[in-house]
């Protein structure tokens, strides 16, 4: 506690004397920046993992993997929590003191929230949330869990009318207690919005937040019907390939009011915005039409979406899956599904994304999670239960990387099928330093948030 | 008095005026870089319960009258209890199926938005969800006829594996009975705790009561209104009953029309997808506008083997029933796209170039399927004809499954 709050001290003072928070990075470059965050060597990843029918317990599972070099057991699955059921385990994020972390069921809506500040080698689960669809007035598929002062924004992807496309932010508290429902715009019922362009299709995906413009953003996929179908079936069904999202939506972070609709044609999935206190901008990239977008504001304070770079050879769909901005914001990991690529992109311009480096990872990849200072990479391969890549080319795998800033080299790997683990999926960083604890053999570097929300100055 | 009568109908009628009889996310036109989303917001997805009951006893213009017992059966309680058990998505392995789930009330209570659709975490259904409008009338049940009664019917999708995937019988029964509301409403409506039967019964009872006739083609065949259909919607109807001799299977009797035969026919789509080679490359659409080219063997690697479908040999092993297929009524046909037995064309227009085309080509094709040789005009105007096919009250039975209250978990978290 006493580095945390030395941290807190720092950071404020650096506020107050340059007026700008020059230092923020983190997952570390991905979450909330309402969040202590590790900006030293990690211990430990927590991989939300699928369960697979004939594999293991065939159950959804948290597993740890100790990924900090020193310790004797580097490279190994240290911990491995079964939750019950196949609930298409998908992304996890961690409330804002980082004690806890929530991870969602796309299918059966589930929240399973681990305890992971008691003992952060041996996550527990805390609490299991199973009525989040009635809470929430019909909203299905929990996606995005993301970090506001005392509570989760939860994106979804879904709704119990029609399995659609048509959803909702979902707010709770830390605690676990629903809060209210935002529905994302539709035609019928804008909530306020502007359709700045052809779209209000109401899909949901991601979020994330520019605090310091009042700004939150959301991206869109798809519907039950689409993400549970087997991909093969999807691809080929003209119907349903009708139903994917394309739009971003501006909201207004403290009101949580829709403000601006902006056409992003082609499923935008994951939203990284940028660090730096000028940098009024986030990314996203579109899964269908394999595009990196631009969202920005221009110096009127008008938002826009731009296409900015093809990834790969759209036309063959490569499909963009994750992505994760560097935090310097010079750099762009993006992971294409199909070739099982990482792409680094300069991004120097953010108006014109270069490709400069490429690494087959894997048969497949999604997931890439980054360490604060970009050294350390590591990788997953699920994407979906039934849209993974079928026989040998569902490997199933945790790889871990480091990155010189010209290449990627292989440090250890795990292969989560031999270990009768399940479907490897989404990562976050874990260590003893954010609890004052200190493990034996190192020390954890950590530092508070320190988020210029606009209110600072005021 | 008069006028407050008009009053309230006008009242009845404006209230249901904002009820879409298609998905509320709309894409007509998503093929075309000009599509405009024109989405409805789940939030204001609000109905208007429907006396059910009333429909179920009423003879509609069009329909034939159910036999008496079968009226006596109708129950108000029981009506009302099916409802709920129809929409409760808590009655599936893991909570997220309800029978509603693929019979959705605006997508004409079938799946608009799918081909097939889909089931238990994901699994494939290899046959496109039919209507449950007018199942009153159905002597034969499921694509392959394999059932017989509603009653029984229902148990099929609670148990199979690829539906709600339920561990048994007794599994559902006790979850039921696990519920007090539920335990209250099948007292009254039965007197009886819920059992295999009664369960049945119930969701049957509810199903029957969906009866969508009285369509503008009733009232001009059946009810002199001269006037209702136009010039071209008459022309698809002698089509449909002469030159193009749909009705030898969709069948229109003098007093009554059901549109089917209650009988199975090969028509060869069934013998196509499973006997012919499939495309190397398919277009894929990826936004409005945009499509791709894509390799089959792209597609393969993150596709699982397709089921066969063998129709109605899949119930009987009789050699010469591969590829029979029920023929479904086509009351309401404007509303339930996609078509045929595997949702494989997405509109009517796909239908009749089919049935010009004679269907396909294969030892087993039905006599009755031959090459029709309709024009363009010819196929447009049974189209035409079709869509005076929906039933005058579809709108407040839509409003009543959007009343309807839908079953979630509603425990509190575990802690």
């Amino acid at each position: 506690m006493n580095r945390i709050n030395r941290s807190i001290v720092v950071s404020f003072l650096a506020v107050l004397a340059i007026g700008i928070s020059a230092t923020s990075s983190a997952d570390e470059t991905c979450m909330s920046p309402y969040m202590a965050k590790i900006v030293g060597q990690e211990d430990f990843v927590y991989v939300w993992t699928l369960g697979r029918e004939g594999l293991g317990d065939e159950q959804d599972k948290m597993v740890t993997v100790d990924v900090n070099p020193i310790s004797a057991q580097y490279g190994k699955v240290i911990n491995s929590v079964s939750v019950g059921g196949r609930n298409e385990a998908h992304h996890s994020g961690f409330t804002d003191d980082r004690k806890y972390l929530w991870a969602g069921g796309l299918d059966s809506s589930k929240i399973f929230i681990f305890d992971v500040h008691t003992d952060p080698a041996k996550p527990t689960l805390h609490k299991t949330i199973n009525n989040f669809v009635a809470k929430s007035g019909g909203v299905v598929g929990p996606h995005t869990f993301y970090a506001l002062p005392g509570r989760m924004m939860i994106t979804a992807l879904s709704n119990n009318a029609d399995h659609g496309g048509r959803t909702a932010l979902v707010e709770y508290s830390n605690q676990g207690e629903y809060i209210a429902t935002h529905w994302n715009p539709t035609d019928q019922d804008l909530r306020g919005a502007v359709k700045s362009g052809d779209y209000a299709d109401g899909y949901g995906y991601d979020v994330r937040v520019l605090p310091r413009r009042n700004a939150m953003f959301t991206s869109s996929f798809t519907g039950w019907s689409n993400y549970m179908m087997d991909f093969g079936t999807l691809l080929q069904d003209s119907e349903a390939m009708k139903r994917f999202g394309n739009t971003v939506v501006k909201w207004t972070l403290h009101s949580r009011k829709p403000e601006k609709i902006l056409d992003v044609p082609g499923a935008p999935l994951e939203i990284r915005c940028a660090w730096q206190p000028d940098h009024n901008y986030c990314f996203t990239t579109t899964a269908l039409t394999s595009k990196i977008w631009l969202i920005y504001e221009d110096d009127k304070g008008e938002w826009h979406s731009k296409e900015v770079a093809d990834i790969g050879d759209p036309s063959k769909i490569p499909l963009p899956v994750d992505i994760s901005i560097t935090s310097d914001d010079k750099g762009l990991w993006v992971q294409t599904f199909m070739d099982g690529k990482a792409r680094y992109f300069d991004i120097s311009d953010p108006f014109a994304p270069k490709q400069i480096y490429e690494k087959a990872i894997g048969s497949q990849l999604n997931m890439i999670s980054q360490s604060w200072d970009g050294k350390r990479a590591y990788f997953t391969s699920s994407l979906l239960k039934n849209w993974d890549k079928k026989g040998a080319a569902d490997e199933q795998f945790f790889k871990s990387y480091t990155w010189d800033g010209k290449d990627l080299k292989l440090e250890f790997e795990i292969d989560f099928k031999a270990e009768k683990l399940g479907s490897a999926h989404q990562m976050r960083f874990g260590a003893y330093g954010l609890y004052g604890m200190q493990r034996p053999d190192t020390t954890t570097q950590v530092e508070s948030p320190s988020v210029d929300d606009g209110l600072a100055s005021q | 008095m008069v006028a407050s009568s008009i009053s309230n109908a006008e009242q009845k009628d404006n209230s249901l005026s904002h009820i879409r009889l298609a998905p509320g996310d709309d894409k007509t036109r998503y093929q075309q870089s000009s599509y405009k989303t024109n989405s409805l917001s789940l939030a204001m997805r609000r109905g208007q319960a429907a006396k059910l009951y009333e429909i179920a006893k009423t003879p509609q213009l069009g329909l034939p009258v159910l036999a008496k017992d079968a009226v006596e059966q109708i129950d108000r309680n029981k009506i009302e209890l099916g409802r709920k058990l129809f929409f409760d998505r808590r009655l599936s392995h893991n909570k997220t199926m309800s029978c509603a789930m693929c019979h959705i009330p605006e997508q004409g209570f079938s799946s608009n938005e799918v081909s097939r659709p889909i089931g238990f975490e994901g699994r494939a259904i290899k046959r496109n969800a039919p209507t449950i409008l007018n199942i009153a009338f159905a002597k034969l049940l499921f694509w392959d006829a394999r059932e017989n009664q509603l009653a029984q019917q229902v148990w099929s999708p609670l148990l199979a594996a690829n539906e709600m995937n339920n561990a048994s019988i007794g599994a559902v029964i006790d979850l039921i009975k696990g519920d007090p509301e539920y335990l209250s409403l099948f007292d009254k409506a039965f007197g009886q705790v819920p059992d295999m039967l009664n369960i049945g019964q119930a969701i049957a009872q509810y199903e029957r009561s969906l009866i969508a006739a009285n369509s503008r083609f009733d009232q001009w065949l059946y009810g002199n209104s001269e006037g209702a259909l136009s010039e071209q919607e008459i022309a698809g109807y002698q089509l449909f009953i002469g030159k193009a001799s749909c009705s030898s299977c969709h069948t229109i009797n003098s007093r009554d029309a059901l549109f089917t035969d209650q009988k199975l026919h090969n028509t060869g789509l069934g013998y196509s997808t499973s006997m012919t080679k499939i495309p190397d490359m398919i277009t894929v659409q990826l936004a409005p506008g945009v499509t791709a080219q894509v390799e089959q063997s792209v597609i393969q690697t993150v596709g699982g083997i397709k089921e066969n479908d063998l129709g109605r040999y899949e119930v009987t092993t009789k050699p010469s029933d591969r590829w029979k297929f029920k023929t479904p009524s086509l009351r309401n046909v404007e509303l339930t796209a996609p078509y045929m037995h595997d949702g494989s064309f997405k509109n009517l227009d796909d239908v009749l170039a089919f049935y010009s085309g004679g269907g396909v080509e294969h030892e087993l094709l039905s006599p009755l399927i031959r090459r029709l040789n309709l024009n363009k005009l010819e196929q447009s105007q049974i189209v035409s004809f079709l869509k005076t096919l929906t039933g005058s009250e579809v709108r407040t039975l839509v409003a009543d499954g959007l009343a309807a209250p839908i079953g979630d978990t509603i425990l509190e978290p575990d802690e």
